[in-house]
């Protein structure tokens, strides 16, 4: 009777395939978080507003798991695999994860703001509020939020690219 | 995700990946507004997750057709073709019964929701960890 086949997995593979994984819990979580917050902005109640805009903190863990995944996996995987120390695409790509994480990072104090205004208009009434449409509206704010979501985009772009390698 | 494109053309994996972390992302939250009793943020959510599971499904057949992969066997296509295809029976059940408790209000609805999305979001995980590990490759 022949022995049964062993599928043998290599470092690289196990790496590769957990730093997709981690990709895709940062990058997922980050849609999630943007789903919330868009539904946030057409809610017609600051309870309702409050409510969607706390529940992005449910999608933090998922994110933060990605974020540090991507990050210590991809350094491990630029060892294993033998990248260059001079791989612009990699450096890039390490400048983009710290822009996204910082913009992403005053993205949501302002998004934490707006939660607290909404919260406290829930308290006194429930009625809409032209001051919480404004705060949730916030050229700045949002303008961060969507500056963080093209940084983790160029990423993607820089990972499966890879120009010059 | 480093030595994922190997020699490949870049538009199909690049939308493939894109539209798939955007599928996960989509039912990510429509598990959590699910859980946290929102039907309408629910049904909102389920609406994303359509048009991103369609791109994905187009570029894996593209990538299949520009990489030659239309008769190959490996698992990890397998699984792959295995989550996504029937999976949008599973995804038009969770967006009907999403319709169903914003019509209804009926808890019971509710539940079956987040279940529904719940399951397709493991079994994405699933799918995700296999094409990546290119399990029995």
């Amino acid at each position: 009777m022949p022995a049964p086949k062993r599928v043998t997995v290599d470092t690289s593979q196990w790496l590769l395939m957990l730093h997709v994984a981690a990709a895709f819990l940062f990058v997922g979580g980050s849609v999630a978080a943007g789903i919330l917050n868009v539904l946030a902005l057409r809610a017609e109640r600051p309870s309702e507003t409050a409510l969607l805009l706390r529940l992005i903190r449910w999608t933090l863990p998922v994110v933060m798991l990605g974020v540090l995944g991507t990050l210590v996996l991809g350094i491990w995987l630029w060892h294993q695999l033998s990248f260059s120390i001079g791989a612009a695409w990699i450096w890039v790509s390490l400048a983009l994860w710290v822009v996204a994480n910082a913009l992403g990072g005053i993205g949501g104090r302002h998004q934490e703001r707006s939660r607290e205004l909404a919260e406290r208009l829930a308290a006194e009434g429930d009625a809409p509020s032209d001051e919480l449409r404004a705060l949730l509206r916030d050229a700045k704010g949002t303008a961060m939020s969507y500056a963080a979501g093209l940084a983790t985009l160029a990423i993607l772009v820089l990972m499966i690219w890879r120009p010059g390698s | 995700m480093t030595i994922l494109a190997f020699s490949r053309a870049f538009w199909p994996l690049f939308l493939h990946v894109l539209a798939a972390m955007t599928l996960f992302g989509a039912l990510l939250a429509a598990v959590v507004v699910a859980v946290a009793g929102l039907p309408r943020a629910t049904f909102a959510s389920l609406v994303t997750a359509l048009p991103a599971w369609a791109v994905t499904l187009a570029c894996a057949y593209w990538i299949e057709h520009d990489e030659g992969l239309g008769n190959a066997n490996a698992t990890w296509l397998s699984i792959g073709h295995g989550v996504l295809e029937p999976g949008l029976i599973v995804l038009l059940a969770a967006l009907a019964t999403a319709y169903w408790w914003r019509r209804s209000g009926k808890p019971l609805a509710g539940r079956i929701c987040a279940s529904l999305s719940g399951v397709y979001l493991l079994l994405l995980v699933v799918a995700f960890l296999a094409m990546s590990g290119k399990w029995g490759s």
